[in-house]
């Protein structure tokens, strides 16, 4: 695993760098335009971490996709009651 | 139409939308259908309690789920039943290669090269359990973030935390999820073979 955490002339963060900022790039949470930039770019050339990208992006996926629980009309019906008696 | 009503208008509408992802994420964290259904009445009533403390009405969502997360905490307080810790200490965060390094190398082999069809073949309920798996800081991270689509800054909110600390427990808490989850493909011996020793990444 390349330990690079800063440019040595091909501007590449290394494998370290990108998987801290991995999950933050891949929750839309890294916000710094510079982070984003080198994070991509380790991406373009790195197959493992790609790799490990688009798995994680496929479980995001799955996850959100799992969020599929319903409230009873019996709870919505009970909460109603509650709210009429605020 | 008084202020009153427009509040409660207002209240009774956000609850009314946000009401599935409320008991969804109750759910998750108490275990049944009958603990999630008095959870989420608990933190409707107390929600119109403290409905004074809502600065920002655009802020309902993480607003409404940090009462949840504190009827919880609450619930197990009365119950008398310790969270889950982990082995991990959230203000010792000595970065990636602390926790790379606390990974058995089955694992990191595994990892460095993950099989997107093993993925795709993963049942939705063995995902879940590995979630329902993670120590509670992690896993209701996890449930508000990946599951319920807070920002980070919402569920920095929610749960009363820096957004600092929400990021480190991503990054943690998914490092485990992936971990569990092919410790039960490994268990049920379905884990893919790797055939190459070590991590290889690009230089």
């Amino acid at each position: 695993m390349s330990n690079k955490t800063d440019t040595h002339g091909h501007g590449d963060i290394g494998c370290l760098a990108a998987i801290e900022a991995f999950y933050a790039y891949l929750d839309g949470e890294l916000s710094d335009p510079q982070a984003i930039e080198d994070f991509e770019h380790h991406m373009s050339h790195c197959r493992s971490c790609f790799s490990r990208a688009e798995v994680e992006k496929l479980l995001n996926e799955r996850m959100r996709g799992s969020a599929t629980s319903k409230a009873s009309e019996d709870l919505r019906d009970r909460v109603r009651r509650l709210m009429d008696e605020f | 139409m008084t202020a009153n009503e427009d509040i409660k208008t207002f209240f009774s509408r956000e609850i009314e939308e946000n009401m599935d992802a409320l008991y969804g994420t109750a759910l998750r964290l108490a275990g049944t259908g009958a603990d999630a259904e008095d959870l989420v009445a608990e933190t409707v009533s107390k929600a119109w309690s403290a409905i004074g403390t809502l600065q920002d009405r655009q802020r309902f969502r993480p607003w409404i789920f940090r009462i949840l997360h504190n009827c919880f905490i609450s619930a197990y307080r009365r119950e008398a039943v310790r969270p889950r810790q982990s082995a991990y200490e959230e203000e010792d965060d000595g970065g990636v290669v602390a926790l790379l390094n606390a990974q058995p190398d089955d694992f990191l082999v595994w990892w460095a090269n993950p099989e997107r069809q093993f993925f795709n073949n993963m049942l939705g309920s063995a995902i879940m359990a590995a979630i329902d798996g993670l120590p509670d800081a992690f896993r209701t991270t996890i449930i508000l973030v990946n599951v319920e689509g807070l920002t980070y800054d919402e569920a920095a909110e929610a749960l009363g935390i820096p957004p600092g600390t929400v990021r480190s427990r991503m990054k943690r808490g998914r490092t485990m999820l992936q971990k569990a989850l092919w410790e039960q493909a490994r268990d049920a011996g379905i884990a893919p073979l790797q055939k190459t020793a070590g991590i290889r990444h690009e230089q």
